[in-house]
């Protein structure tokens, strides 16, 4: 043992250490531990401190051949931090400090293993939020969070996860400390890889990420509809409308009648007979132990039951930041959502759900202590096909499983279905459930992780997903651990026979999106973009790298491209943590590759201009007081901002009464951004053609 | 352990995590009160040994952060003391000392700072003394043997004005229900701003790994809540002398209000 850790490193062979971070929160681990199967401890555990004992512990590791298993804080609920009897699980919970704040810039540096509700609670102390606010939040760790895509309940807002990332520090086998993004030593390409390797290319030790000042007002509401399908016609909407609500979380009928959402909220002592008499059950250990293991061998009934006791839908949607543009964005929202057949319920249900939005775990347990199992799958695709998904995964868990669903995490292409579901607790059940729902969601073309990740439950189904592309993962690989001892075995494996080609993705108009070859120019993307106009008008592809844009501005959505003669389609709209982000690596190395990338309607847009004093500057302050312009930047020394959608007029008018001497509305010109890389510029610098909150940007290359 | 369900923690998703301060502070994933839940429920239900449960049981410093952060109430620190009990011999404790002097206040000393004397200067009154070398045997305070100590404690201390600045004095007094006074609360320029874990603030997760059976079994990991609390804070006053004993040896500027009332007599 004394070979594998280098001098000066904690570690620990204690069975308690090991036995403590072989299981992480896989719900398939959780049912196997209720049964009395203890998952595989590692060999040893360790706690490096600083980058240089990451790097001893992984060169030992590598030299002595002896698997490395990245472990945050093991909330990862695909088995991706599981066991092994042979491995070194290294635990980056010492690498935990927080700051320094950069309050002019609006950055945070912190350590991989930094727990998620410390890092913000330390940031709320010092007026600030990072914006991230997955349900998993008390248990998971910032480095987790990179390892494998997490998005958070404001994902709308605020993005999700990668897109708060500025700078990542990582430790591989062979490269050792490295730096990627802001001040990197690495490629800038790496980061995209680095975020969703789940461990099998790095270890992550430290970030640096965006933040915000806590929002100085919050609008939450809820509105109940009378079918799903109506409910993400709104939804759409909003996305569509550029509102960027915080929160857009609709719950179907089941969810909405069964998960109690419009119920009110009681007294906990006041209990129903019902709740009495399983109170008093619950008093009986044995009868505890099945109670729900008869009714959970019926699921096609009970599913059928829930589907005719419920009718109609709730939808929460919420605003937060800048007063002013939160109520113009609410007045907006509410004047869209009404349209499309919504009914206000006000603010309670909405505020319910911000007080309770963290409790969804505690749910999970008493589904296992009566004989059952519970768990979740978020899975996303385009606006078109997320009815249709939706109904087919339900169609295919319904038979083994009761199910429920929500979806959430909203942008102007798609959105993300999260499944809920409960089954009798056997392993066979189980493992049978999951490959049912994989097996659907693959089927109709969405992505089988929005943002869960992959780990070692989803490996098949990411790796038919990725298909020819994992050689993009490899060539990394082959530079970052060429002997394949980080985590092996997880994110992707050799799938036996012919990977089936990708579905084919037809966009309808209502996705928004269009194709464009990768090569193509900003006149050929507004061609093909026609009738609409590009939602982002980035100059050229590559758009600059995801920590120099605004998180809202997206690139490319989807590539698709061959591979060594196999046909590939990478990204999955909306989004894809099927492990690390493939896309520019794709449309690099395929100069046929095609482009989807997303449009907005020529409806009612607002533009307008002034002239004025250091005119990035009064940019960057728009920006940081909220607002997010379809177009911002300066013309002939002028300064241009412009907004589309539904509430374009009302942004502009908040946005003028914030630069000095007003705006003059002109006719609209979408104007473009700049492409490729960026560099850091003065804000007077004439050659400044961005902003973003944290600086201002010049091109690489004039 | 028959009355105490760790089923539910167990199996729970480690919610708690960010509420305990000893899973914060020494990185180990073994004190996740959750985990320690585990373990002891395979020792409950026969599936790991006992020695193995008392390493674990012992990862607490018996705040209770736990369950206050726990949405369905979990009364798991309850639990993890009466493991404790079943896991671990009762630690022996040391026989009252006479009480020395006169007053109506009684100054208990738990440790070698003459904490009467000055507080008799600072009162400009006679002050008795009462030292002990283990904290009133604190350690043994969940053990049934105690329940003996405690009714010695209720009967020497009937009509005295008791004064504290020790939190695992304090524990057993508030065991004993023997009404005191923390020292800060008779002197209360004294206080610290923000207080310490057991004697102000809501926060039981402030707690810097001086109490419960932490730093008796797991000095290490003690040291490193320590220096963990001392990492996130920059306050580098204590009311509780407890923290500050065991804080001063991780960084000598920590002070407590026995400290600031001895410099300032």
């Amino acid at each position: 043992m004394i070979d594998l850790v280098p001098e000066g490193v904690r570690w620990s062979e204690d069975l308690l250490d090991r036995n403590a971070v072989a299981r992480d929160l896989w719900p398939g681990g959780t049912l196997r531990f209720w049964k009395g199967e203890h998952a595989p401890a590692p060999r040893i555990v360790v706690w490096p401190s600083t980058d240089a004992q990451v790097h001893a512990v992984l060169r030992r590791a590598e030299a002595l051949k002896v698997p490395v298993i990245p472990y945050g804080m093991g909330s990862g609920v695909c088995g991706g931090a599981r066991g092994r009897e042979d491995a070194v699980t290294v635990d980056v919970k010492a690498l935990d400090s927080i700051g320094p704040l950069d309050t002019e810039r609006w950055t945070v540096d912190c350590g991989a293993g930094v727990n998620g509700q410390h890092l913000e609670d330390w940031l709320d102390a010092r007026g600030f939020t990072l914006g991230h606010s997955p349900s998993s939040i008390w248990c998971s760790s910032v480095g987790g969070w990179a390892a494998a895509r997490s998005a958070g309940q404001f994902s709308s807002k605020y993005g999700v996860f990668e897109d708060m990332v500025l700078q990542l520090r990582a430790v591989s086998p062979t490269r050792g400390p490295f730096i990627v993004g802001e001040g990197g030593d690495a490629p800038d390409a790496w980061m995209d890889s680095l975020l969703g390797s789940e461990g099998t290319l790095a270890v992550i030790t430290s970030l640096r990420l965006r933040v915000w000042p806590k929002p100085q007002a919050r609008a939450l509401r809820g509105w109940s509809f009378p079918s799903v399908e109506a409910a993400v016609e709104a939804m759409r909407g909003l996305m569509q409308n550029e509102l960027w609500p915080a929160v857009i979380r609709l719950y179907d009928p089941v969810d909405t009648r069964i998960g109690g959402k419009t119920k009110p909220e009681k007294d906990p002592g006041d209990r129903s007979f019902l709740k009495e008499l399983l109170h008093a059950v619950d008093g009986l250990p044995e009868v505890r132990k099945r109670l729900l293991s008869l009714p959970l061998r019926l699921p096609g009934l009970i599913n059928e039951v829930f589907d005719r006791m419920a009718a109609g839908c709730m939808l929460i949607v919420g605003f937060e930041g800048d007063p002013a543009v939160v109520a113009a964005s609410e007045r907006a929202g509410n004047r869209i959502l009404t349209a499309a057949g919504g009914e206000d319920l006000g603010v309670a249900p909405g505020e319910r759900w911000f007080r309770s939005r963290h409790h969804v775990s505690y749910k999970l347990m008493p589904i296992f202590e009566r004989g059952g199992f519970a768990d979740t799958m978020e899975v996303a695709c385009a606006w078109s096909q997320l009815v249709p998904l939706y109904h087919a995964v339900r169609d295919a868990l319904s038979p083994t499983v009761v199910v429920m669903a929500h979806m959430s995490h909203c942008y102007p292409e798609g959105a993300s279905i999260y499944f809920s579901f409960a089954g009798r607790g056997d392993v066979d059940v189980y493992d049978a459930t999951w490959k049912q729902a994989l097996d659907a969601v693959l089927a109709i073309g969405g992505t089988a992780t929005h943002h869960h990740g992959v780990g070692s439950l989803k490996a098949h189904a990411a790796s038919v997903e990725v298909g020819a592309a994992v050689a993009g993962w490899r060539e990394l690989k082959h530079l970052l651990d060429p002997k394949g001892v980080m985590n092996p075995g997880r994110l992707y494996v050799d799938v036996e026979g012919i990977v089936p080609p990708p579905v084919a993705f037809k966009p309808e108009p209502s996705d928004n999106l269009a194709h464009a070859h990768a090569l193509a120019n900003l006149a050929e993307r507004r061609d093909a973009g026609a009738p609409r106009e590009p939602l982002w008008d980035w100059e050229s592809f590559p758009m600059p790298p995801r920590w120099q844009r605004l998180p809202w501005q997206t690139g490319v959505i989807e590539v698709s491209g061959t591979v060594d003669g196999h046909a590939v389609r990478l990204g999955r709209a909306p989004r894809s943590a099927a492990g690390p982000d493939l896309r520019g690596w794709l449309s690099a190395r395929d100069p046929q590759a095609i482009c989807t990338f997303a449009t907005a309607e020529l409806g009612a847009r607002w533009l307008g201009e002034a002239t004025c004093d250091r005119p990035w500057e009064v940019a960057r302050e728009l920006l940081r007081g909220d607002l997010r312009p379809a177009v911002l930047n300066v013309v002939r020394g002028r300064l241009r901002v412009g907004f589309r959608g539904a509430a374009a007029a009302s942004f502009g008018a908040v946005a003028s009464t914030r630069v000095p001497g007003g705006l003059a509305e002109i006719p609209w010109d979408a104007g473009s951004l700049p492409s490729g890389r960026l560099v850091p510029c003065e804000p007077g610098d004439e050659r400044c053609a961005m902003t973003t909150p944290q600086g201002y940007f010049r091109r690489e290359h004039p | 352990m028959s009355s105490h369900r760790l089923d539910t923690c167990a199996l729970c998703p480690r919610l708690c995590r960010p509420a305990c301060p000893v899973a914060s502070g020494s990185a180990r994933e073994a004190a996740v009160p959750a985990v320690i839940a585990g373990v002891l429920f395979d020792w409950q239900r026969g599936l790991g040994d006992a020695a193995l449960a008392a390493k674990a049981a012992t990862l607490c410093v018996d705040c209770g952060a736990c369950q206050a952060h726990c949405h369905l109430d979990r009364p798991l620190p309850a639990a993890l003391r009466v493991a404790r009990v079943e896991l671990i011999p009762a630690p022996p404790y040391e026989a009252l000392r006479p009480i020395e002097g006169r007053g109506r206040i009684v100054a208990i000393e738990a440790d070698e700072r003459p904490f009467a004397k000055a507080l008799s200067r600072r009162l400009a009154e006679p002050i008795r003394r009462w030292p002990t070398a283990d904290r009133l045997g604190v350690a043994a305070i969940d053990y049934p043997v105690f329940e003996n100590r405690l009714s010695e404690l209720r009967a020497t201390l009937a009509d005295c004005e008791v004064v504290v600045a020790d939190g695992a004095v304090a524990e057993v007094l508030k065991r004993a229900g023997v009404p005191f006074r923390w020292l800060h609360e008779v002197v209360p320029e004294l206080a610290a701003p923000t207080g310490s874990c057991r004697t102000a603030g809501s926060k039981p997760a402030a707690c810097c790994g001086a109490a419960g059976p932490l730093a008796a079994h797991h000095p290490e990991d003690a040291v490193r809540v320590g220096k963990h609390w001392l990492a996130r804070t920059e306050e580098r006053r204590v009311n509780d002398a407890r923290c500050r004993n065991h804080l001063v040896a991780i960084d000598r500027t920590v002070r407590d209000a026995l400290d600031l009332l001895l410099e300032s007599t």
